[in-house]
C-alpha cells in the first residue's frame, strides 16, 4: 500500500507539469493583461503602463516567463498579485477559511439530504416517493446554480428577510463572540443550502441502487427467513453495507471543498476562493488565477488518490499494487 | 471520468466569464441634491454604502488603483484642496498661493487637523507623500502627479537624494517649485498627505502590503476604520476630532454586493446609498423608499473612425488611412444615428447626446448654438453621401466609393452588458439605412481587454469602434487628443488641434486677463474644430443614477460621487 502510494505520487509529477503548461498558456492566451484595464486618463498614463509591463516582465519571451513562474512555484512561491498588491499565497490564505466553511457546510447538507433520500428510495424503490425523489434530484441537477441562488435570495432574504443576502459576516460583531458565530452561520446557511441541495443527485442514486442490489443478496434473504424485522434488515444490514462504497466518494469532494463555488460565491458576494478566481480572471490577474488553478489541480489529484486508497481499505478484494 | 468532467466544467465556467467580463466606466457626477425627505434627523445611526465590485483593500490614496478602494477611502481621508461644485479647485485642509511667475506654489495648512491616531497633521506629511510617490521603487500610477515638482524626476531616477523643489518653511507652510508654469497645476499636483509618523520606516515598495495600509489605515476624514473584512465590507466609526466637527452618523458600512441583487437590497434596506446598475434603474427609481438622483457624469462615449496608426518610434500618430478622410462621409455617418432613441432604448434615458468631447458639466463646454448638433436626419445623410460621390453604382442597395469600388465599414464594440449586441446592431442598421454596407467586425463583439488590445495594436480590420472616456475636472484634453498621445485611439493627426490644446494650458500674455476666460476662448475654438472635423462621432454623455434611501439625509452627489459625509444623517 505504501509502495503504491509512493508510486502514484511520483506519477503525479509529469501530470502536474503538463497541467502547469496548459494553465500557463491558457492564461497567456487570454487577450489583455492586468494593465490593459488601466486605460483611463484619470488614473494612469501610457508611459506608466509601459514601464510596469517592463518591470513585471510581461514583455519577455513566453518561455522565459514560464520558467520564471515555474521556478517560483516549485519553491511554493506563486508571486505577487498585481491587482491586490500582495503575495498570492497570503491572498489565497485569507480567503480559504471562508471557502472551507462554505464547502464543508454544503457537503454536510448534501450528505444528510442524500442519505435520507437515498435510504427512502432504496427501501421503497419504484414507489411514488421514489419517483418524486429522483424527480427532485434531476431537477436540482438541471437548475443552474445562479438561478437557484437568485431565487433563494429573492425568497429568503428579500421577501422573508430571514437571512442576509450578501457577505460572510454582519457588521458590528466582535470576532470570537457568540454573536459572531451566529452571524457567520446566518450568512453561510443560504449559499450552503443552494450548493448542497443541488448536488444530491449522484449520492442519492448511488445509495438507492446499492440498496436495491443488496436487498436481493443472500444474506438479506437469510435475515428475512429468520424473521428479522424489515426495518432492522434495512437499517442495520443493508444500509451499513451500502454506505461503504459511498465513503470512497469523499476523496473526490476534497477539491470541491477548497475550490469554492465560483458562481454561488459571486452572487452571494461571499469572499472565498471561487469569488477570488472570478475577480482575477476579469482583472487578468494572472498570478492569482494560475495559483488557484494549480491548487485545484493538485487537490483533485490527491483527492483521486485518496479515493483509490479508500477503495482498497473498505473493500479488501481490491488489491492495490 | 470525474476528472475530465471537472476540467470541462472549469473551462466552461472560464469561458462564460469571458462573456461576462464587464466594461469599464469611470463616473463623475454633477452636483445634484436628493429631495429632502420629511422627518427629523436623529443623532447617530449607521448608513450602508454599497458597491458592486469587490475592493482590493489598498487603503491609501497614493497606492489605490480602482473605484472600489477609493469608495472606502473617501470616508476616511481628505486632501489639501478639493474640487468645488464648478469643477475648480477649492481650499480644504489648506489654502494656497501662487507666485507671480507661476513657478512657486505655497500651501498653508490649517492648524489642529488631527490624524485618526491623535497626531496633528503637518506639512511633513505632505512632503512625505511626494517622496513616497517619487521614490524609485514606487509601483503605483501617480508619478505623473508629482513629476512637475522640480527635482522629482531626478529623485525618481535615483540621481538625487532629495527633491530639490520642496521646501518646508514651518509646520504649516510648504513651498513647492515646479519645472514649468501650468494653468492646471492645482488640478494635477498630488495633494493627499500620508501619515509619516504612522508608516515609519516602511519602504515605498512594501507599503501597499503593510498592516498600516491593509488592516489599520488612518486618515484625517470624518470616519475612522473600525473593521475590515477583506473584499466584503469595511466598517467605519465616527472620528470625534474631525476638523469640521464630528459627523452626525455613528458610522458607515461600506458593503460589496452583487449587482444583480441591487434592486432587492435597496428595497429591503440592506443598502442605503449606491450608484445603481443602469439596467435596473427603471425599477429602482420607482421603489417607494428611494430618492432617485440622476447626476450628469464627466464621461462620454464616442464612435471612433480609424485614421491610421501610431508610430511607436517617433511617438506620434500617422493618419494614413484613406477610408475616412472624406469629411462629408463622416458627417453623413453622424447624421444617420438617432442617438436619443439609442439612449432611451438601451440606457433607460440615462444619457444625453453630445457633440464635443466636453460633457455639459464641464465649465469649458461650448454653447450648443455655436456648434453642429448632428441631428438624426436620414435624408440629409444620404444627400451628403451622394454629394461626396458615394453612389450605388451596381444596384445592390449599398453605395460604392467615389471610384466605384465596393465600400464596407467594419464596426467594433465591447461585449459585457445584456444589451451590447443590440446596441451594436442599432448602429450598424442605422448606417445600412443610409446605404453604407456596415457590419460587425469579425461578426462578434469583443470583451473589454480584446477590444482595446485590437485597437491599440492598430489591427487593420478595425475601422470604426465605440469607446468611452471618463474625464477629470480640468478640461485639458491632452492625454487623449494630442497627436503624440498613445490613447489617441482614432489616430487623428491635426497640427491645428495640437496647437490649440497646448495653448489651452498656457497663461494669458495679458496679465490682467482672467485665466479661465482665456482658456474658455481657446477651448471654444478647439471644440468648434473637432465638432466640424468630426474625427470621432461624439455619441452621448452619461448620466449616473444614484439610489439613496429616504431615511438618509444630506447626501450630496458631486462630480466625484458623493460628498459631505460628515453631514449625512438618518431619520430613524
Amino acid at each position: 500500500m505504501l509502495q503504491y502510494t509512493i508510486r502514484r505520487l511520483i506519477g503525479m509529477i509529469p501530470i502536474i507539469f503538463l497541467i502547469s503548461v496548459v494553465v500557463f498558456s491558457l492564461a497567456k492566451l487570454m487577450p489583455g493583461d492586468a494593465l490593459s484595464g488601466k486605460i483611463d486618463p484619470l488614473n494612469s498614463d501610457p508611459a506608466y503602463i509601459e514601464e510596469m509591463r517592463e518591470k513585471m516582465g510581461l514583455n519577455d519571451p513566453i518561455h522565459v516567463q514560464y520558467l520564471r513562474w515555474m521556478s517560483g512555484v516549485v519553491k511554493g512561491d506563486f508571486g505577487d498579485s498585481f491587482v491586490h498588491k500582495r503575495e498570492v499565497m497570503e491572498l489565497v490564505g485569507d480567503r480559504l477559511p471562508n471557502t472551507i466553511i462554505l464547502g464543508v457546510s454544503a457537503l454536510l447538507i448534501t450528505y444528510c439530504l442524500a442519505f435520507l433520500m437515498g435510504r427512502f428510495s432504496g427501501r421503497y424503490a419504484y414507489s411514488l416517493g421514489d419517483y418524486l425523489i429522483s424527480g427532485f434530484n434531476y431537477l436540482a441537477l438541471a437548475i443552474p446554480s445562479f438561478v437557484a441562488a437568485l431565487v433563494a435570495i429573492y425568497i429568503f432574504s428579500i421577501n422573508l428577510g430571514w437571512v442576509p443576502a450578501t457577505g460572510s459576516i454582519g457588521s458590528g460583531v466582535e470576532p470570537g463572540t457568540f454573536d459572531y458565530f451566529i452571524s457567520k452561520a446566518k450568512h453561510t446557511i443560504l449559499p450552503a443550502l443552494v450548493l448542497g441541495s443541488l448536488a444530491t443527485a449522484s449520492y442519492t442514486q448511488f445509495l438507492r441502487n446499492d440498496m436495491i442490489e443488496s436487498s436481493r443478496k443472500d444474506y438479506v434473504r437469510t435475515a428475512r427467513a429468520k424473521g428479522t424485522k424489515e426495518s432492522t434488515i434495512y437499517n442495520k444490514h443493508i444500509l451499513r453495507n451500502s454506505i461503504i462504497p459511498i465513503v470512497t466518494l469523499l476523496g473526490f469532494d476534497i477539491a470541491s471543498i477548497f475550490g469554492g463555488a465560483i458562481i454561488t460565491e459571486t452572487i452571494f458576494t461571499y469572499p472565498g476562493i471561487g469569488y477570488l478566481f472570478v475577480e482575477s480572471v476579469n482583472a487578468r490577474d494572472y498570478s492569482v488565477m494560475m495559483a488557484i488553478a494549480m491548487m485545484l489541480t493538485v487537490l483533485t489529484l490527491i483527492g483521486n488518490l485518496i479515493a483509490d486508497l479508500l477503495y482498497g481499505l473498505v473493500d479488501p478484494r481490491i488489491r492495490l499494487s | 471520468m470525474k476528472k475530465s468532467a471537472f476540467w470541462l466544467v472549469s473551462i466552461m465556467l472560464i469561458m462564460s466569464l469571458f462573456l461576462a467580463a464587464c466594461s469599464k466606466e469611470t463616473a463623475n457626477e454633477k452636483p445634484a441634491e436628493g429631495d429632502k425627505p420629511a422627518g427629523e434627523a436623529i443623532e447617530g445611526g449607521t448608513v450602508t454604502f454599497g458597491y458592486t465590485q469587490p475592493f482590493k483593500g489598498v487603503l491609501s490614496y497614493a497606492y489605490y488603483e480602482g473605484e472600489d478602494d477609493v469608495n472606502a477611502l473617501q470616508f476616511m481621508h481628505e486632501a489639501l484642496i478639493k474640487t468645488g461644485d464648478d469643477l475648480t479647485p477649492q481650499p480644504n485642509l489648506a489654502t494656497w498661493e501662487l507666485s507671480e511667475d507661476h513657478m512657486k506654489l505655497t500651501f498653508k495648512l490649517k492648524e489642529g487637523v488631527k490624524w485618526h491616531d491623535g497626531e496633528e497633521l503637518t506639512v511633513e506629511d505632505m512632503e512625505y507623500a511626494w517622496y513616497l510617490i517619487a521614490d524609485p521603487t514606487y509601483e503605483g500610477a501617480r508619478f505623473a502627479n508629482v513629476a512637475m515638482i522640480k527635482g522629482a524626476q531626478e529623485y525618481h531616477d535615483g540621481k538625487a537624494d532629495t527633491i530639490e523643489g520642496i521646501k518646508v518653511i514651518d509646520d504649516y507652510t510648504i513651498e513647492v517649485t515646479v519645472t514649468e508654469p501650468s494653468v492646471n497645476l492645482l488640478d494635477n499636483i498630488w495633494v493627499y498627505p500620508e501619515p509619516k509618523h504612522y508608516y515609519g520606516d516602511i519602504s515605498s515598495k512594501e507599503l501597499p502590503d503593510s498592516e498600516q495600509i491593509r488592516k489599520k489605515p488612518i486618515g484625517v476624514g470624518p470616519f475612522k476604520v473600525k473593521n475590515i473584512v477583506a473584499g466584503e465590507m469595511i466598517e467605519f466609526e465616527r472620528f470625534d476630532d474631525y476638523w469640521q466637527g464630528p459627523a452626525k452618523l455613528d458610522g458607515v458600512v461600506y458593503k460589496i454586493i452583487d449587482g444583480s441583487l441591487a434592486q432587492g437590497l435597496i428595497q429591503n434596506g440592506e443598502v442605503d446609498v449606491i450608484e445603481a446598475p443602469k439596467d435596473q434603474w427603471a425599477a429602482i427609481k420607482e421603489l417607494p423608499n428611494v430618492n432617485a438622483v440622476e447626476a450628469d457624469a464627466m464621461s462620454y462615449s464616442y464612435i471612433g473612425f480609424d485614421w491610421g496608426h501610431y508610430d511607436t518610434e517617433k511617438g506620434v500618430v500617422v493618419s494614413d488611412n484613406q477610408k475616412f478622410q472624406n469629411k462629408a462621409l463622416r458627417h453623413a455617418m453622424a447624421h444617420a444615428i438617432d442617438r436619443q432613441a439609442f439612449i432611451d432604448g438601451f440606457a433607460n434615458g440615462l444619457g444625453k447626446p453630445l457633440n464635443t468631447p466636453f460633457p455639459s458639466v464641464s465649465w469649458a463646454k461650448i454653447d450648443d448654438s455655436e456648434i453642429n448638433g448632428y441631428e438624426f436626419d436620414v435624408e440629409k445623410a444620404k444627400e451628403l453621401l451622394d454629394e461626396a460621390g458615394y453612389k450605388d453604382v451596381d444596384g445592390d442597395g449599398f453605395v460604392e466609393d467615389p471610384e466605384g469600388k465596393p465600400f464596407t465599414v467594419n464596426f467594433d464594440a465591447m461585449a459585457g452588458a445584456e444589451t451590447s449586441e443590440a446596441r451594436a446592431q442599432f448602429i450598424i442598421q442605422s448606417w445600412q439605412a443610409i446605404g453604407l454596407n456596415a457590419k460587425l467586425n469579425g461578426g462578434a463583439l469583443k470583451d473589454f481587454n480584446l477590444f482595446y488590445d485590437t485597437i491599440e495594436a492598430d489591427d487593420p480590420s478595425v475601422e470604426t469602434f465605440m469607446g468611452a472616456w471618463g474625464l477629470s475636472a480640468d478640461p485639458d484634453p491632452s492625454g487623449i487628443w494630442l497627436s503624440t498621445d498613445k490613447w489617441n485611439m482614432w489616430r487623428w493627426y491635426s497640427e491645428e488641434s495640437d496647437e490649440l490644446i497646448k495653448k489651452g494650458v498656457t497663461f494669458p500674455e495679458d496679465e490682467s486677463m482672467d485665466v479661465k476666460e482665456h482658456r474658455q476662448a481657446i477651448y471654444d475654438d478647439w471644440q468648434k474644430l473637432v465638432n466640424e472635423e468630426l474625427p470621432v462621432i461624439f455619441f452621448e454623455q452619461r448620466i449616473d443614477p444614484w439610489a439613496i434611501n429616504k431615511r438618509v439625509q444630506n447626501v450630496k452627489v458631486t462630480p466625484f460621487g458623493t460628498d459631505d459625509f460628515h453631514l449625512w444623517a438618518v431619520t430613524e
